[in-house]
């Protein structure tokens, strides 16, 4: 019976019944699609840190990170290379060629960070022919020279595709060299750090540059999907030393901490906008069902006259609020599931919102487009804390209704 | 139906065992910073049985007597026993239980559950006792035919007259089968004929089930009604009228 008059009582009360259900749909809709969207973003800024920082973990010539000394390169890149890949959880290990330099035109030259890459491992972290703008990517040309510049280097250096430049750079036995290139392609980032100073090329032809033949400067790797690369840098770190070769094991948390901070400020931002939302809501239902007790004071009287107890007057109250959350819940479920979806096909770029030029330690956020990503242990765990958020809103107005005298409540004074 | 027979007797010594028993009864509310003196030594017995009206004024105290021999309220000093049971310092979850068991309530304003159909709110007070369902309709549906209203038991409170909506009430107070119906001003909200009906339904009930009944009212028509009457003024009782025997 007590469910018979909590769910009549609901109908009862339409407008307040509507005002507080629609309150807390909307709150656990919006609740679970911005958990949605927050950790899709929580994801892609892991993913662009670890593309920005060269992968997951990072393997050099012991003191490279720091020094970033041109000396400093992995002396037998294939066998360090194999020894990567043999580490338990690698998925794949990108050797790269770094080259600091300058890059010369007929009419000027300008700093250049040169990275000579394999085009077809690289992929597993990236693919760099998305940026490309004009010309040919490194594994469509035929040329064995080829250089992909950013596009405001080609513009101050007034080329053309397939003007050659020269590189100046320094060997690792410290003696400086040119070396000589095609312009095969431009690549434009929207960053204007990366599109002044990038220029890639293949590996083979970086190392012939600098006289580095089967060395490189560092080995990204990937780890196979969910595992942390904390525990895969030590897998790498066991084989590596016992190779005996004096390398550095880092993961991109190590070799860019700043990057580290961002993302825990921003997931604290999250949780922080998710608490306000928890608190306003939770506030406004305590007010609505202190007042709903205070219109209602002659008909928990009646009730508790009638023979019901304080405690059954609590349960009613209890009941409509668990009643109305269920429904409440559901219609939010709906909505931040259909947000969700939505989400999920179209994204949202975050360029809608103005951002243009946001970058982190050369990681590029401004390209993100901000999804929605499931996470049905997350989505349960917010739906628990909303139910008792709710629920335990009314705990108040409820213990108020049990304690209400029957004759003060009904009034009686003759 | 009544035979008048007019009688003052003392309140406290109409009979000996009595159903009812208030001794020294005061209640004081405090209203801000001010004592209001409801009930003042107020003594009186009610018999088994009775058809009792509780007349005075607006103020005298009639209400806070019903609610202190409802276990509604509790009296600030004086002793009130209901079947020899001190009832004047109940817990008040052994009010409730108390109410549940032996009282039931016919209120001015009909106060029926708005969302409960004329059968639910008859049925309510036997289902919070646990009564299974048909024991619950064996008592309600005859209760229902025999104030007229079975075939309107599915209506909801707002589709039924106040006269219905009242008979209803008295359906909700009979039904656990009460030592005592306790009714404040039952008649205030109806015309004379819807009253008269009432108080005729009433006392047809008393008589039938030896039910107590004790109710409130300043109207004479009503007052007339009943086969005793105790005066009240100013929290006292002023005194008591035997009006027909059965």
């Amino acid at each position: 019976m007590l469910w018979r008059i909590a769910w009549r009582n609901l109908w009862r009360h339409r407008t307040r019944t509507l005002t507080m259900t629609s309150a807390v749909a909307f709150s656990y809709g919006l609740c679970l699609f911005s958990m949605g969207l927050g950790d899709d973003g929580h994801q892609q800024m892991l993913d662009e840190a670890a593309e920005g920082a060269g992968g997951e973990i990072l393997v050099h010539a012991d003191g490279y990170w720091e020094s970033k000394s041109s000396d400093l390169l992995i002396r037998d890149a294939s066998g360090v290379l194999a020894t990567v890949e043999s580490a338990p959880g690698v998925r794949a290990a990108i050797p790269r060629m770094i080259i600091n330099g300058l890059v010369s035109s007929a009419v000027g030259n300008r700093m250049l960070f040169l990275q000579g890459i394999d085009p077809q491992r690289e992929l597993a972290l990236r693919d760099l022919s998305e940026h490309l703008e004009l010309g040919e990517f490194l594994d469509e040309t035929q040329r064995d020279d080829p250089l992909l510049l950013g596009a405001v280097i080609v513009e101050k250096l007034e080329l053309d595709l397939g003007d050659r430049v020269v590189l100046t750079a320094t060997q690792p036995d410290g003696e400086v060299t040119r070396a000589l290139f095609h312009l095969t392609g431009i690549i434009e980032t929207g960053l204007i750090d990366v599109d002044e100073m990038m220029g890639i090329t293949t590996l083979d032809a970086a190392q012939a540059a600098v006289g580095a033949h089967g060395m490189v400067t560092q080995i990204g790797v990937m780890a196979d999907p969910g595992l942390v690369s904390d525990s895969v840098a030590e897998q790498i770190k066991v084989v590596t030393r016992a190779s005996g070769n004096g390398l550095e094991v880092l993961t991109w948390q190590e070799a860019i901490p700043e990057m580290v901070g961002f993302i825990e400020v921003d997931d604290a931002f999250l949780y922080i906008y998710l608490v306000v939302i928890f608190a306003i809501v939770a506030f406004a239902i305590a007010n609505t069902f202190l007042m709903a007790v205070m219109e209602r004071v002659r008909e928990f009287g009646l009730l508790n006259a009638l023979g019901l107890k304080g405690r059954g007057v609590a349960g009613l109250l209890l009941t409509e609020t668990l009643l109305m959350t269920t429904l409440a819940m559901a219609i939010g479920f709906v909505l931040g599931f259909a947000g969700h979806l939505a989400a999920s096909h179209w994204g949202i770029p975050l360029s809608i919102y103005g951002v243009e030029n946001m970058e982190v330690s050369g990681v590029d956020f401004a390209s993100l487009v901000m999804r929605s990503k499931l996470n049905p242990m997350k989505w349960l765990a917010a739906s628990i804390l909303v139910a008792l958020v709710t629920i335990g809103s009314a705990l108040y107005p409820a213990w108020r209704a049990s304690r209400l005298a029957p004759s003060e409540a009904m009034r009686f004074f003759g | 139906m009544n035979e008048t027979n007019q009688e003052t007797v003392a309140p406290a010594t109409w009979q000996n065992g009595a159903l009812i028993r208030l001794r020294q009864i005061t209640r004081i509310y405090q209203e801000g910073s001010l004592e209001v003196l409801a009930l003042r030594g107020v003594d009186l017995d009610i018999a088994e049985g009775e058809f009792t009206a509780l007349a005075g004024p607006s103020g005298s105290g009639k209400t806070t007597l019903l609610n202190i021999i409802g276990v509604l309220d509790h009296p600030t000093a004086g002793r009130v026993e209901v079947a020899g049971q001190d009832i004047g310092r109940l817990s008040k979850g052994d009010a409730a239980d108390f109410r549940l068991g032996n009282v039931g309530f016919i209120f001015q304003a009909y106060n029926l559950v708005p969302v409960l159909s004329a059968y639910e709110n008859a049925e309510f007070t036997l289902l919070l006792r646990g009564l299974p369902a048909p024991e619950r309709k064996s008592r309600v549906m005859p209760l229902l035919e025999r104030v007229g209203l079975g075939e309107m038991k599915d209506r909801k409170p707002h589709e039924l007259s106040g006269g219905q909506q009242q008979r209803i009430a008295v359906v909700r107070a009979l039904a656990t089968r009460p030592a005592i119906v306790l009714a404040d001003e039952p008649t205030a909200n109806l015309d004379s004929d819807t009253s008269a009906g009432l108080l005729d339904l009433m006392l047809e009930l008393n008589q039938e089930l030896k039910t107590t009944f004790l109710f409130s009212t300043h109207d004479p028509v009503v007052i007339q009604r009943a086969r005793r009457v105790i005066r009240l003024l100013d929290g006292r009782v002023t005194g008591a009228e035997v009006l027909a025997t059965v």
